[in-house]
């Protein structure tokens, strides 16, 4: 096991360059030139060139990205063209809003959806069951920003109970990890109840029932256990939509994070943010699923890395 | 001798229904026989004929829906299980009564280790604490000898091989000492060496704990090797009833007579195998008269149009057969000439 975790860590070193390397490459694709627009209107040719020399953005492209990649690696993402703050520091104060976001949502997304599809393959095609995944089906269809939008409405508006926008105090996770979170547990929540039905005919499971045991113990030790194991897959991709989805949560609620950064970064062409903040989404992401693999290991021994 | 008497389960009337939209299938339709304590009781019949579903409805573990018990009794041990509470029939379940499956390969659960899937049951019925459960799960390995229990016992099925994952299946029905052990097909998913193997130590594992079995099989082998007697299915009824030895000594079913007639024989120059012409009636549309009678080589009119009942031919024996009756009027003979 310990093995297996070490190769899979030595794994993710190769995915990480790689996402250094389309990081820096997709952003020389954007049009717009930043010395232009970091200079204002009406600059002069000698001031827009002067702070390219002083960018290195007239050095050929390779330089430009080996300088950047040994950068990276000394922990010096460069510094905002906005504010002149080094990119780092900006999201550092910014990504532990968006763990803790992404961590809420994660959370709701797996209990939520993981209940909602058990209760529902525990008596299939019964009332609760259609009802459970009717709203599943709501879920997966509504976009979040309108679904973020009345949750503001009703709870923060009309009940005045949550907090409208912002970011101080747990309360004011509730709303915005409930939008997030929303579709993932509606798609877990399917994903559940098809792998448990699937499990359920299975003959392990009669042979569990031929012993004379409980229903409950039936269901989560026997079926559960091996039901999991297509979910945590779901689970792990799902993180993916969902840090895609803060972009737009974070900029519903006012959440100062880092996918309001990156938004921000791009309207302002502010390079060296974009590219940050886009590195640093992406190591999200691969500790993830670093994570996720780990898991499913745990889930099924059967798996082996090779 | 009287112990013998007093059977220790007796099915009467067992009708299981499936209701499906094609229409409704009467896997089990009627089925009569009784088990007493260290006997072997063969069912056998070919696919489809109602003899697993017969076996699971009596644990009932028929999967509802569409399946049903629609009709008939169980009694073990002076109590009904068909009507008994969930709660009851549970008690019943791996503990006193006891099943192993046809499938080793899938049907232990892939996630959990051995040793812990034969000591779950041992800690809900026999009451056992954790530590003694595992002790006597790794005992049970032993019993059914599986080498280096104890290591064994820490893996997964995935681990094991389909004779060994068999006796794990054994060591699990077998751990709570039942007093009723239904073997379905327990050797068919298996090499023939590890098949012998197998039966021979359900056999001695019978001896020692004096259980009842009931063999499902559709091998008349295995039914020769280790049934006291037999029951016969087709079509979700029992047409033959008899001893061992009298089954394969004097069929009397024209069914049962087929079956025997169509093993090949060893001392003989066969070039093909002997088969029962014609196929089984869809279980959704069964014919009125005698279910075997549009295959059957003696057939007459009122087999057509009346179902024969299940009636005592001599001491020992039971057919559903007009053949039998003073109903029949014998005007064809064995090759079905008039």
């Amino acid at each position: 096991m310990l093995m297996f975790i070490l190769r899979r860590i030595l794994q993710t070193i190769p995915v990480i360059i790689g996402v250094t390397f389309v990081v820096f490459f997709i952003m020389q694709l954007v049009p717009g030139d930043p010395a232009v627009l970091l200079a204002g209107e009406g600059a002069s040719k000698e001031t827009i060139e002067a702070i390219r020399e002083q960018l290195g953005l007239n050095q050929p492209l390779y330089i430009q990205y080996f300088e950047y990649l040994t950068n990276v690696f000394k922990g010096d993402l460069g510094v905002s063209l906005k504010n002149s703050q080094p990119v780092l520091n900006e999201i550092l104060v910014r990504l532990p809003i968006t763990i803790e976001l992404a961590f809420f949502s994660i959370i709701i997304t797996i209990v939520l959806g993981m209940a909602a599809g058990i209760i529902s393959a525990v008596k299939p095609y019964s009332l609760t069951d259609v009802s459970v995944m009717l709203v599943a089906l709501l879920g997966i269809s509504l976009p979040s920003f309108w679904f973020g939008l009345m949750l503001m409405y009703f709870f923060s508006v009309k009940l005045q109970i949550l907090p409208v926008a912002g970011w101080d105090s747990l309360l004011h996770v509730i709303l915005p990890a409930i939008t997030l979170g929303a579709g993932g547990a509606a798609i877990v929540a399917r994903m559940t109840r098809s792998s448990m039905l699937e499990v359920i005919r299975q003959d392990y499971i009669r042979t569990a029932r031929a012993k004379g045991l409980r229903e409950r113990i039936i269901i989560y030790k026997h079926a559960l256990r091996n039901a999991l194991i297509p979910v945590i897959t779901v689970v792990g991709l799902q993180f993916g939509a969902l840090l895609g989805g803060t972009v737009l949560v974070e900029s519903i609620f006012a959440i100062n994070g880092l996918g309001r950064m990156i938004v921000d970064a791009i309207r302002m062409r502010d390079l060296p943010m974009v590219q940050g903040g886009v590195l640093f989404a992406s190591l999200i992401f691969v500790v993830v699923n670093l994570f996720v693999d780990v898991f499913y290991r745990f889930f099924n021994k059967r798996i082996e890395l090779n | 001798m009287k112990e013998r008497n007093k059977p220790i389960l007796e099915v009467k009337g067992l009708k299981t229904l499936f209701t499906t939209k094609r229409g409704v299938s009467k896997a089990v339709d009627g089925i009569d026989f009784t088990l007493h304590k260290g006997e072997t009781l063969g069912i056998v019949g070919e696919s489809g004929c109602g003899k697993s579903m017969t076996s699971l409805s009596i644990l009932r573990l028929i999967p509802s829906p569409p399946g049903k018990i629609a009709g008939g009794s169980v009694y073990f041990k002076g109590k009904d299980l068909v009507t008994m509470s969930e709660d009851e029939m549970r008690k019943i379940r791996g503990n006193e009564i006891s099943m192993i499956f046809q499938e080793p390969m899938t049907s232990l659960n892939p996630v959990i280790p051995v040793g812990e899937q034969i000591a779950e049951a041992l800690r809900l019925h026999q009451k056992m604490g954790k530590k003694a459960a595992w002790d006597k799960s790794v005992e049970m390995l032993k019993l059914v000898g599986i080498p280096s229990p104890e290591k064994r016992a820490k893996q997964e099925p995935f681990q094991l091989s389909g004779g060994m994952r068999q006796r794990v299946m054994i060591a699990m029905a077998l751990a709570c000492t039942p007093e009723i052990l239904i073997a379905d097909e327990p050797t068919t998913a298996l090499d023939v060496t590890i098949q012998a193997q197998i039966l021979e130590l359900i056999k001695d594992l019978q001896t020692k704990i004096g259980m009842g079995v009931i063999m499902i099989t559709h091998d008349l082998g295995v039914v020769a090797e280790t049934c006291d007697k037999v029951a016969v299915m087709y079509a979700g009824n029992i047409v033959e009833h008899a001893s061992t030895e009298q089954i394969f000594a004097d069929p009397k079913h024209p069914y049962t007579q087929g079956l025997l007639n169509s093993l090949p024989k060893i001392h003989e120059d066969q070039d093909e195998l002997i088969t029962i012409d014609g196929s089984v009636p869809s279980p959704y549309n069964m014919p009125a008269g005698c279910r075997f009678a549009s295959r059957c080589p003696y057939a007459e009119d009122i087999c057509a149009t009346h179902q024969p009942d299940l009636i005592s031919h001599s001491e020992d024996v039971k057919v559903r057969c007009w053949k039998y009756t003073d109903k029949w009027t014998g005007k064809r003979d064995k090759e079905g000439v008039v």
